[in-house]
């Protein structure tokens, strides 16, 4: 951008309907036929969870995955991923009940500041959908393209064999707070032993 | 169904509300309860191992008790629970600046300037104006009014007006129907330039130049580009002479950025009643608020600052930003929300990165090993802007007179302007750079007197409730458990000295401001530096409003805790409101370690107040008094029969009843400290942190490879509230300062243009990079923190760059002093060792090795000595005064002027001081203009 010797722009390029399958949702969008996934996921589809925090392939705050693989969508064209099925940050979840991944980074301190996590949980995701018991070298190829600032990575680790063990069976996942959980004492909580007769 | 006593309409009567036939009885009408005690059905028993010992729990408090004691109630202080705002991260939901898409919404970009240093002759938008979908051009002309962080130094523009100080500077912004037309509206401007010639290196910048990058009138240093000088000088210089041992160092440390992974973005839209909303990534909105207000010249109360969730800030987002103003220039133009975001490269434009230094640092120590004195002098590179500059003048001298006691300390220091994007405030501000060239003084010191760096430091250590050279007041103080917890931890003994070549394990301390003691806007006399708001409606939730800026180290979990905690409610009861100028009181803002000091102690005392709202109306309720009554999960109780009480939404209700829903304010001002010298409020603070790390590398000789393995991180932060946050903060910032030490720089080439503006070239440590950190949390309850907490969130970054540099001499017996140490770097240093030493093979090098001096001895008696006297004096067994330089002899009751003579405070050198300043030093050779019978 810096500089004086601009390139003129190039004539836009025609504009193509674009399908996938964001989140288990069939999109169908209008799109130039070289707009790039990330701008398309941000601009068109809606989902602001997928971050852009270079745009040159260097920080995977933009991790999706596709088809079960996950990929960098700064550094991919829409066109090459049409009619694949995609999965965002927002589609871990299954309603409101968080995937073991994402509750475990909030348990484990996986997230700081937060801007690289949804990248972080896709590298993560896709690994433990491959392998549920991973040792932290394997972890930490699964991570390497993705930088996070606040970190220092060793409490991501942490949530994903957090996320690991629930996989595994061995921990139970924790249920979400916006479940149905009607106040059984709705003047407040009771004193477990409390003799009859005292003001509760 | 009757809804149990106490909520009917009318007083009296059984609470029957139904006749026997099924019929309502009239004016008997019940109600059911508003609100809600929370979602467990039981009461969680007191949690005693999160109640401190000293009112009856099981928390140890070897640190000794503390005012808040009283008030804890076991609920969340101290234990490891998530961020509140960490589900909104986990699902994608949180939203930062570019994830503001408002209705209507175009998009802004902004014109930079291609020349170092240039003067604009004109500027011809009328192509960019005539090309269909541009909607507003802006350009210095909309501008006129200077801003920047600090009041005494307002030097910058949301465009340049005039000339251009450095690539990247702004020249003017447009807005557009959508990115690409705004990009290629950015070709469009025609713009004559008048080419100046530019400054890159800082010691030019101490000499006259034909043009100074800015003009500050009468107070204008000759016509250098010196911004800001400082002199000081403490204590007795003649124990300096006659030293035992002495190091000098002179180090180069490349500048280095943030990289936080969000670049900057902003949001504005100017609503229907002509006021500015303004969304964006700040760690101070405040001074946005401030600066937009000049700018725009319209009143504070018409603009509305949002914070959107900041995706990293460490001092890069702590500006208000020249795009900040040209987003609202330009929405106010053009009638609609304008979008700025920028690009990888732009954000190293902007930069307010750590100062590219040159450090000179001479130290010297006497015959018992006491350090009789610090020489420091340093020159640094502040780029086109002043930005926090002022004060990372004085932070690199002043944050190097702890932990130590010093027989005397001198300090020189320059900030010049370059034709080099602007430096500015960066996690660990303006004292991580002379940090570590004292820090590995001290080990070079050690060496020559042949004793352990460790014993050296443990028997030179400031006692806590004690007094720095410079006057700083020092309260609670984990230096010593901190060293000792490292030593044991790493295996020290086993390993110093005794590694083979190729590994080394190296020592550093740090000491760190908790808040500074002066809110940079205001007397603090006369406003507080930190307000906190609370209400609690019938619901029994509690609403905190705070302008706490929560940058992803948890400042809005911090409030929430010690809120939760007061008041015995579950955290998830807690909402905390940071986001909005209009809702939140005035705060400064998170910078300076200050936010969990000041703000979550303004929210105790807001606690506090409903809490005795609270208690008061269960007095009614109970009849005994509130000394008599226990709140613990959502119900206050007589304490000697947990039967007797009350809910808390019961006596909540009470104490509603005149008054619906219960507010309160409570706000926090630092004490009246230091001294009066010029430059004494730098460096103030409430509190201070200490930290030590052990770091063990591996270097490979044939290359020049390092490699950080472990790191041992004690870090005391008086009070852990969230341990899991602490650690979090430990172990980032180690990263941070690995990145630093190791491959982080931010590279000028020859001809002064930034080489690496991205993030491939600009080397940030990987997963792969990090070393195993061990987190180590010393807590020293501090007297005046939340709960006893002081910061964890910059100073842990200070001692791992010299624990690295030292680290690197035991396994390869060179001292290295240009940051950072690439292999290259290396690769040279122990090239140059072999030809001196006359070796071929790398291989053969000798690793140091270390045969103790008697000094030894000394040493460790005289640490031993200090621990008990510490820890009486920790504890506030012993109250008895104690200012630096009382190891040296002197009477801690008389001032030290009058008992020795040479004992000196000054900010200005002698005469004959002159010939013998330093680098940065030069610059008292200058006079300002006012002396010259110039400048205007
Ligand atoms: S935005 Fe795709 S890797 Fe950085
Ligand atoms: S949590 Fe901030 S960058 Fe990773």
């Amino acid at each position: 951008m810096v500089g004086s010797e601009h390139i003129e722009m190039i004539p836009t390029p025609a504009k193509k309907v674009w399908s996938a399958e964001v989140n288990g949702t069939p999109v169908e969008v209008l799109v130039a036929s070289n707009a790039v996934l990330l701008d398309v996921l941000r601009d068109k589809v809606g989902t602001l969870g997928v971050k852009r925090g270079c745009d040159l392939g260097t920080c995977g705050c933009c991790t999706v995955m596709i088809d079960g693989t996950p990929r960098l969508s700064c550094l991919c064209l829409a066109g090459q991923v049409q009619d694949s099925a995609i999965t965002t940050v927002e589609g871990l979840a299954d309603g409101a009940h968080l995937a073991p991944i994402q509750s475990c980074f909030a348990e484990y301190g996986g997230s700081q500041c937060g801007f690289c996590t949804p990248g972080f949980l896709i590298s993560a995701q896709a690994l433990l959908n491959e392998n549920d018991s991973p040792t932290d070298k394997e972890i930490a190829c699964a991570i390497e393209g993705n930088l996070c600032r606040c970190t220092g990575y060793q409490q991501i680790i942490d949530s994903i064999q957090g996320a690991a063990a629930i996989h595994r069976g061995e921990v139970e996942a924790a249920k979400p707070a916006s479940d149905p959980h009607p106040d059984p004492h709705p003047e407040g909580p009771e004193e477990p032993n409390m003799p009859p007769g005292h003001a509760r | 169904m009757n809804m149990s006593g106490g909520y009917r309409q009318q007083p009296g009567g059984s609470g029957q509300t139904t006749r026997k036939d099924g019929k309502r009885v009239a004016g008997k009408q019940s109600f059911p309860p508003p609100g809600s005690g929370g979602s467990r059905p039981h009461m969680t028993p007191r949690d005693l191992d999160y109640i401190p010992e000293s009112v009856g729990g099981k928390e140890e408090q070897p640190a000794g008790s503390h005012i808040h004691d009283r008030v804890r109630t076991g609920t969340t202080v101290g234990k490891e629970i998530p961020l509140v705002d960490s589900n909104a991260k986990v699902t994608g939901q949180a939203w930062y600046g570019d994830d503001v898409r408002l209705p209507n919404e175009i998009i802004g970009k902004i014109l930079r300037s291609p020349h170092h240093y240039a003067r604009i002759k004109s500027i011809d938008t009328s192509k960019v104006e005539a090309l269909p979908g541009v909607l507003a051009v802006a350009t210095g002309e909309d501008s006129p009014h200077r801003f920047g962080v600090l009041p005494v130094t307002k030097d910058e523009h949301a465009m340049a007006v005039e000339k251009v100080r450095h690539v990247g500077d702004l020249v003017a912004c447009v807005a557009a129907i959508d990115e690409a037309t705004a990009m290629q509206a950015l070709n469009l401007f025609e713009i004559e330039w008048e080419i100046l010639d530019p400054v890159f290196d800082p010691k030019k910048g101490l000499e006259d130049a034909e043009e100074p990058i800015h003009w500050r009138g009468k107070y204008h240093l000759s016509k250098t580009n010196v911004q800001k000088r400082v002199f000081q000088e403490f204590g007795d210089r003649s124990l300096v002479e006659k030293p035992l041992a002495e190091s000098h160092g002179k180090w180069s440390m490349a500048g280095v950025h943030h990289g936080f992974t969000e670049p900057h973005a902003v949001v504005a839209h100017w609503g229907p009643n002509g006021r500015l909303q303004l969304y964006t990534p700040q760690q101070v909105p405040h001074y946005t608020h401030r600066a937009l207000s000049t700018v725009l010249d319209v009143p504070m109360h018409q603009i509305n600052v949002i914070r959107t969730f900041v995706g990293g800030g460490f001092g890069g987002k702590s500006d208000p930003f020249p795009h900040e103003m040209c987003a609202a220039i330009l929405a106010r133009k053009s009638g609609r929300p304008v979008r700025i975001t920028f690009d990888r490269e732009e954000v190293y434009w902007i930069n307010r990165g750590r100062h590219p230094s040159h450090i000179e640092v001479k130290m010297t120590a006497d015959d018992e090993a006491r350090i009789s004195g610090f020489d420091i002098d340093a020159l640094i590179d502040g780029g086109g802007f002043a930005s926090f500059g002022h004060v990372t003048s004085y932070y690199n001298g002043v944050l190097a007179t702890a932990p130590y006691e010093l027989g005397s300390f001198h300090y020189t220091g320059a900030r010049v302007w370059t034709n080099k994007p602007a430096s500015g405030a960066m996690r660990g501000h303006g004292a991580v750079n002379t940090r570590c060239a004292v820090e590995v003084g001290l080990d070079e010191m050690a060496e020559s007197m042949q004793v352990d760096p460790i014993d050296l430091r443990l028997a030179n250590l400031l006692p806590p409730h004690s007094r720095t050279i410079s006057g700083f007041r020092i309260t609670s103080n984990g230096m010593r458990e901190a060293l000792e917890k490292v030593r044991e931890g790493s295996n020290w003994d086993e390993k110093f000295r005794q590694l083979p070549l190729g590994k080394g394990i190296g020592i550093g301390c740090g000491f760190f401001i908790s808040g500074s003691g002066l809110p940079i806007h205001w007397d603090p006399n006369r406003f507080p530096h930190a307000t906190v708001h609370m209400q609690v409606d019938m619901d029994g939730g509690v609403t905190v409003h705070t302008g706490a800026a929560d940058i992803g180290q948890g400042s809005t979990t911090a409030v929430a805790q010690v809120v939760s905690e007061v008041l015995a409610l579950p955290i998830e009861m807690i909402h905390v409101r940071s986001h909005e100028s209009d809702t939140s009181p005035v705060d400064l803002g998170s910078y300076s370690s200050r936010v969990t000091f000041m703000n979550a102690n303004a929210a105790i005392r807001a606690a506090l107040e409903i809490r005795e709202q609270l208690l008061n109306a269960a007095w009614e309720i109970l009849g005994y008094h509130p000394d008599n009554l226990v709140l613990n999960d959502r119900r206050i109780y007589y304490k000697h029969d947990p039967a007797i009480g009350v809910s808390y939404l019961k006596a909540l209700h009470k104490a509603q009843e005149d008054k619906g829903s219960l507010i309160a304010s409570g706000a926090y001002r630092s004490p009246p400290m230091g001294g009066v010298h010029k430059g004494a409020a730098a460096g103030l603070a409430p509190a201070y942190s200490f930290s030590a790390y052990v770091a063990e590398v591996d270097v490979d000789v044939e290359t020049g490879i390092i490699r950080c393995t472990d790191v041992w991180a004690a870090h005391d932060c008086g009070k852990a509230l969230n341990p899991m946050a602490v650690k979090g903060q430990i172990i980032g910032s180690c990263h941070m300062g690995l990145g630093q030490v190791l491959s982080e720089k931010m590279v000028y080439g020859r001809t002064g243009h930034l080489q690496n503006a991205n993030l491939l070239e600009y080397k940030i440590p990987s997963v792969h990079e990090m070393p195993n950190v061990e987190p180590i949390i010393i807590e020293s309850c501090d007297p005046e923190g939340p709960f006893g907490a002081k910061e964890a969130g910059e100073g842990p970054l200070l001692p791992i760059l010299p624990a690295v540099v030292n680290a690197v001499y035991d396994a390869v017996g060179i001292r290295l002093r240009n940051l950072p140490l690439t292999p290259d770097v290396v690769f040279k240093g122990i090239e140059k060792m072999l030809k001196e030493m006359k070796i071929d093979d790398p291989e053969d090098l000798p690793s140091p090795r270390l045969t103790h001096s008697p000094l030894q001895s000394t040493l460790v008696a005289r640490a031993q000595e200090h621990k008990v006297r510490d820890k009486a004096r920790q504890r506030t067994e012993d109250t008895s005064p104690y200012v630096n330089g009382v190891l040296f002899g002197f009477d801690p009751t008389i001032p030290l002027e009058d008992q020795v003579e040479g004992w000196r405070t000054a900010t200005e050198p002698n005469p004959e001081q002159l010939a013998e300043l330093g680098l940065a030093g030069r610059a008292w050779l200058k006079k300002e203009q006012r002396e010259m019978g110039g400048g205007n």
